[in-house]
């Protein structure tokens, strides 16, 4: 292991070492155990200078000479800012930083800069180059322009926002991108600056003034850093700050100051900071944005966190992720999701600390039939870290690895510059990084723990699938604990979800239906399969089902459900009452669920509306698929909402949508009917499949429809006990229960006097 | 005239000594103390093209089964002794060839060592094993390739660029041909190629020479030497004529793809294709960059790329359109561009310019030890010598202009290459 301080082994020893090894080069090699490593070499953390310049801009140099290479950075030190309608503006900043300045064009600086065969990078934050030593004395008079003297053409503007434009178009198709946008929105919010989300109404509110606006207020010398690397010494690179930067000397802007923390500047408008830091809230909620047919699902289950580089527990949080997620192959969500149940190609975790608002996700996609499994698996693996103290080997595998990590990152001498910037920036102590390797050595699994317990929070995650919601939407509904909306739906930019829906006005809702019956085989077919049997076979939940149902005149129903060739459910109505046998025994189906089986007890039930119905509603039209359809919303007279889907071409049932409450939550149960063909004079779906319903997904093939009193010589008898109405409610006053007599229907137990 | 200046490469060579072990094994080290780590990789002559017509994909999915174990290391145990000891480990695969490597602090060299000849000599996989990478290879290529938007553009350009050459399938491969690989393919596979003498072994860093000599052979001298192997002998007809398709996907921004058919990677014309690529498409004032994003607007992205391969490869010209702009006006506009280079040329100081960028990109390229164990390893396998790492620079810079403006008259030619445009599912032809 890599420790600090340790003696570099001296070469004679090597050469010694080599020579034994020589000698016994015929000796048995014992291949059965890891070879011992040798003597540790010390880890050497590069030097760094440092002044500040007139102008207030602190320079950082890191002096290696390996390379015949130089890389020069300016970062400003920009607090994030609230753009609110004009989300996408501090993104803009930074494509058109180096769009021309006051002496050169945009293509003049492209020219040079590629001429150098130097690189060049700006952001929302400064602007990042390097490029061959022989050339830096070229490139810095051109970082210089671009820093203190960007023109922001209006052309440029106008260029760079078509180009934009379209990528939002290429982002709400590329699921990856899409839940990189959404999780942010999900796990800060979409007010908050790090989870706002550009769209096309955004970007209209942006023009060039607000771009040059943040410019001047955040651009500034005395917010600076200048930051050199490479192949030049400190007092070259005195010399260039001084020569090209201590003269920059800008104006600050005006600005007044609001009560509210908020400063307004002309040109900009209102500028409003981080209102405040985001923490894990409420219970954990399931977001999904629907992509019908995805090949993947993509996952991430996250919560913001109040977690600062400087704070003393941000390294044993870092161990803490690195064993359950974080960059080695060993971790727990890899070792789990891939390893064992080759779930995925690789999962991951990541804690950011941040000095304004941190944040942790985990991020996985695997294939959709195990979607709610994997995050279920996630959720897990946090559960596991916050409950049970780590093995001394993980521990010791995390902190190991991440001292090689250290160790490997000093390769590239920019390492050091970060390191000395990531210091100034967040505050952190001087000798921060020389007491890395010691400090992480002493993380304890004490430590590891409490790190959990502080920052993992697997109740108040925030769940974020992009993926075909249809194919897992029970499961995922199942571990939400929002039980009002356990699933709720996203669109691609996180806003909630809304239904696509055109009005309608040459028709009404009766006219749909009349064109549904017609569409079917009309109402004479119908009658004739008074008495029908449909027999169909599928899965449930993924195991074999055969469903068989029997209609008989009055509503008479019956219906059998046989999974894995048990069965285990039975539904019969004898015209009056209704029974529902299963594993559990049987009960009578009263009240609402009675009605609503009666109203579903025909073969056809929109054919027979008369005294059903509240009311009917023609919605309008809508897409189902790349299909069109009539949504037609019936509100039953036992209370309930169904939306049924006609096709406006076929006229036929292709989607019912039920929303109620079952099992403890809300669910909204799909049901879709597809492949219509012609039985007994009736066009009906031979294939069903319906989802969101807490037994899990059903899909059937209809296996065959007969009708005629034959098909349909079963019992309807549903076996219940006959009803005694009870003489008088009796009061036992020993039991604790409510004093039924005294109570008048309807009052609540409230007593008039 | 272009005059010879002394490069990058003969100013800044990299240093790096040689030797075969009786069992075939090429050995190449490279000592850099600059910072206590070491790279250790194997590169194994053995790729997509070595794969039978109907296990496509094997070469991959055997590389993921690499990591299983050996005889004296158990299933999960190798990546564990990696990350123990504070390295990095991984492996890739391309058409030709097989790379893994690890990334140690240099005490622990030895460990890397023995890792790899466990590798070489043993390796071992069991039924769990197989199934679970097999699954996992499945869910590599919908991540990679299904689930991304214009993810599918190198699977099908390559189905129609090659006709008989195995570099017709992507690396990825087919899962159906996985499904159906047994155990004799994998004994097989290995006993053919994952011997000594079709395998090269870099170490780069903070090593000591003559120990790590000593040590090379301690852990892979009694490997036993497997028969010679054949490489492919694969002739690829010409296409019959400019092959033009339609691929609909789910994205919203048109995008246009020429690819076009160009020499094997090592020849003279592979650098001048390769030129040319980076003449259109590195940096922002490339001459796609140029036209098609800034003057014409009619691109959000523009990519001109290489595929350095053994056989002859290909080089794919990429664009996405702006919204609102049609596959054929940006398939106008990227021809309009190349025909400009084989009308025009190439101006001095425009040439000049790749020459910079193409010096400050080797420098880059060789600034971390994995870097170089993995330049040494490619020199060698694909370019037949490891010495090519401090020529490959000057073999660029020894073409000229005229040169250039040959190479593309010669293989940027609409019988030379596949035309896709790829389109919004919305926009496919109702059946």
């Amino acid at each position: 292991m890599i420790s600090a301080g340790q003696p570099r082994t001296s070469r004679v020893t090597l050469v010694g070492l080599g020579l034994f090894l020589s000698l016994s080069m015929n000796a048995q090699l014992n291949r059965s155990r890891p070879p011992a490593p040798g003597p540790a070499p010390t880890v050497h953390l590069g030097e760094h200078e440092t002044f500040t310049l007139k102008n207030g801009m602190r320079v950082i140099v890191v002096e290696n000479h390996k390379l015949p290479m130089v890389s020069v950075q300016v970062r400003f030190d920009i607090p994030p800012i609230v753009q609110g309608e004009k989300a996408g503006m501090v993104d803009l900043v930074g494509e058109l930083l180096a769009a021309g300045t006051e002496r050169l064009s945009k293509a003049q600086i492209d020219e040079q800069v590629d001429q150098l065969g130097a690189s060049l990078a700006t952001s929302n934050d400064g602007i990042y180059a390097s490029c061959l030593k022989k050339n830096l004395g070229t490139l810095l008079p051109l970082v210089k322009d671009i820093v203190t003297a960007p023109a922001f053409p209006e052309r440029e503007f106008a260029k760079v926002m078509t180009r934009t434009r379209s990528g939002l178009q290429q982002r709400r198709e590329d699921p990856d991108a899409i839940a990189e946008v959404v999780s942010r929105a999900v796990i800060y919010s979409r007010t908050h600056p790090y989870g706002e989300v550009t769209t096309e109404r955004t970007l209209d509110n942006v023009s060039v003034k607000h771009i040059k606006g943040y410019y001047q207020l955040f651009f500034r010398p005395e917010q600076a850093y200048l930051v050199f690397v490479g192949d030049l010494t400190a007092k070259e690179a005195k010399g260039l700050a001084n020569q090209y930067f201590a003269g920059w000397k800008p104006t600050r802007p005006a600005t007044i100051k609001n009560e509210d923390g908020s400063e307004d500047m002309e040109g900009l408008g209102r500028v409003r900071m981080m209102p405040k830091v985001a923490v894990p809230s409420g219970t954990r909620r399931v977001n999904v944005v629907d992509r019908p047919g995805a090949a993947q699902s993509v996952i991430r289950v996250g919560f913001p966190l109040n977690l600062q580089p400087r704070d003393l527990r941000a390294l044993s949080a870092q161990v803490m992720n690195t064993i359950l997620g974080g960059g080695v192959f060993n971790a727990r969500l890899m070792q789990n999701l891939r390893e064992d149940k080759g779930w995925t190609y690789g999962a991951y975790s990541s804690l950011d600390a941040d000095r304004f608002n941190g944040h942790f996700h985990a991020s996985v996609s695997v294939r959709t039939a195990v979607t709610d499994s994997a995050v279920y698996e996630i959720i897990r693996e946090l559960d596991r870290m916050v409950n049970e103290p780590v093995t001394a080997e993980e521990l010791e595998l995390a902190k190991r690895f991440m001292a090689g990590s250290f160790g490997r990152s000093l390769e590239d001498p920019r390492t050091v510059g970060r390191f000395a910037l990531n210091t100034y920036l967040n505050g952190l102590p001087e000798n921060h990084y020389a007491t890395y390797l010691k400090r992480l050595d002493a993380v304890t699994v004490e430590d590891v723990q409490a790190a959990a317990s502080a920052f993992l929070h697997p109740d108040q995650a925030v769940v974020l699938v992009v993926g075909d919601l249809e194919q897992f939407e029970e499961g995922l509904g199942a571990i939400s604990m929002d039980r009002s909306r356990p699933v709720l739906r996203l669109d691609e930019d996180g806003a909630l979800w809304e239904e696509p829906i055109t009005p309608v006005n040459d028709r009404t809702a009766e006219d749909v239906i009349a064109a549904y019956i017609k569409a079917v085989g009309g109402r004479e077919a119908i009658a004739k399969a008074a008495h029908l049997r449909r027999t169909a076979s599928g899965t449930l939940k993924g195991r074999p089902l055969r469903y068989t149902e029997w209609f008989a005149p009055g509503r008479k129903y019956r219906s059998e459900s046989i999974v894995n060739d048990i069965p285990v459910e039975e539904v019969i109505h004898d015209g009056e009452r209704a029974a529902r046998r299963g594993e559990q025994g049987q009960e009578e189906l009263a009240d609402v669920d009675l009605q609503e089986l009666v109203f579903f007890a025909h073969p056809v039930p929109e054919a027979d509306l008369e005294g059903r119905l509240d009311r009917m509603v023609l919605a309008g039209r809508t897409p189902v698929g790349d299909r069109e359809a009539f949504k037609v919303v019936f509100m039953t007279q036992h209370g309930t909402t169904i939306a049924d889907l006609f096709d406006t071409e076929s006229g036929l049932l292709v989607q019912r949508v039920e929303e109620k409450y079952m099992d403890g939550r809300n669910v909204r149960i799909v049901t879709r009917y597809s492949d219509h063909s012609e039985y007994h004079g009736l066009l009906l779906p031979s294939r069903i499949v319906r989802t969101g319903h807490p037994t899990g997904r059903m899909e059937l093939v209809l296996d065959a429809v007969d009708v005629g009193p034959q098909a349909v010589a079963v019992p309807f008898a549903t076996g219940l006990p006959p009803v005694v109405e009870p003489a008088e409610y009796v009061t036992d006053p020993g039991d604790g229960s409510r004093e039924i007599e005294n109570m008048a229907p309807g009052d609540g137990g409230e007593e008039e006097d | 005239m272009m005059l010879a200046t002394p490069s990058a490469a003969q100013t800044r060579a990299i240093a790096f000594s040689e030797f075969d072990l009786p069992n075939g094994l090429h050995v190449i080290l490279h000592e850099d103390h600059s910072t206590p780590i070491v790279a250790i990789g194997v590169m194994y002559h053995v790729g997509s093209k070595n794969e039978d017509k109907d296990r496509r994909g094997f070469a991959h999915f055997f590389e993921h089964l690499l990591f299983e174990g050996s005889a004296n290391i158990d299933r999960g145990e190798f990546s564990r002794h990696v990350e123990r000891a504070g390295g990095v480990l991984n492996a890739n695969t391309t058409g030709d060839r097989t790379y893994y490597y690890e990334v140690l602090p240099s005490e622990q060299m030895e460990l890397g060592l023995w890792l790899e000849s466990e590798r070489m000599l043993h390796a071992k996989v069991d039924q769990k094993g197989v199934d679970t990478q097999r699954e996992v290879v499945k869910e590599e290529r919908r991540q990679r390739y299904e689930n991304q938007p214009y993810g599918s553009i190198l699977i099908e350009v390559l189905k129609r660029a090659y006709s008989v050459h195995p570099y017709q399938w992507p690396t990825i491969g087919f899962m159906e041909d996985l499904n159906a690989a047994s155990e004799a393919d994998y004994k097989a596979f290995y006993k053919k190629f994952y011997v000594p003498n079709n395998a090269v072994l870099v170490v780069a860093g903070d090593i000591d020479q003559a120990r790590t000599r000593e040590l090379v052979g301690r852990y892979f001298a009694d490997i036993p030497r497997g028969a010679d192997v054949q490489q492919p002998v694969i002739e690829e007809p010409p296409l019959p004529g400019e092959v033009r398709d339609v691929i609909y996907d789910r994205i919203q921004l048109p995008a246009v793809v020429t690819a076009y058919r160009t020499p094997a990677f090592g020849t003279r014309d592979f650098y001048a294709v390769d030129l040319l690529n980076r003449l259109l498409s590195n940096g922002n004032s490339s001459r796609l960059n140029v036209a098609l994003k800034e003057e014409q607007q009619k691109a959000v992205y523009v990519g001109a790329f290489s595929l350095p391969f053994e056989h002859p490869g290909l080089a794919i010209h990429f664009a996405i359109a702006n919204a609102g702009v049609v596959p054929e006006e940006l398939e106008r506009s990227m021809d309009a561009e190349v025909g400009r280079i084989m009308r025009e040329g190439v101006p001095p100081l425009e040439f000049e310019k790749l020459k910079a960028q193409l010096e400050t990109e080797y420098v880059a390229d060789n600034s971390r030890v994995a870097g170089v164990a993995n330049n040494l390893a490619t020199a060698h396998t694909m370019l037949g010598s490891a010495a090519q790492i401090n020529s490959e620079l000057d073999r660029y810079l020894a073409l000229t202009p005229q040169d250039l403006q040959q190479a593309a008259a010669t293989y940027f030619t609409p019988e030379r290459r596949v035309v896709l445009h790829y389109l919004p599912l919305s926009q496919k032809p109702q059946p």
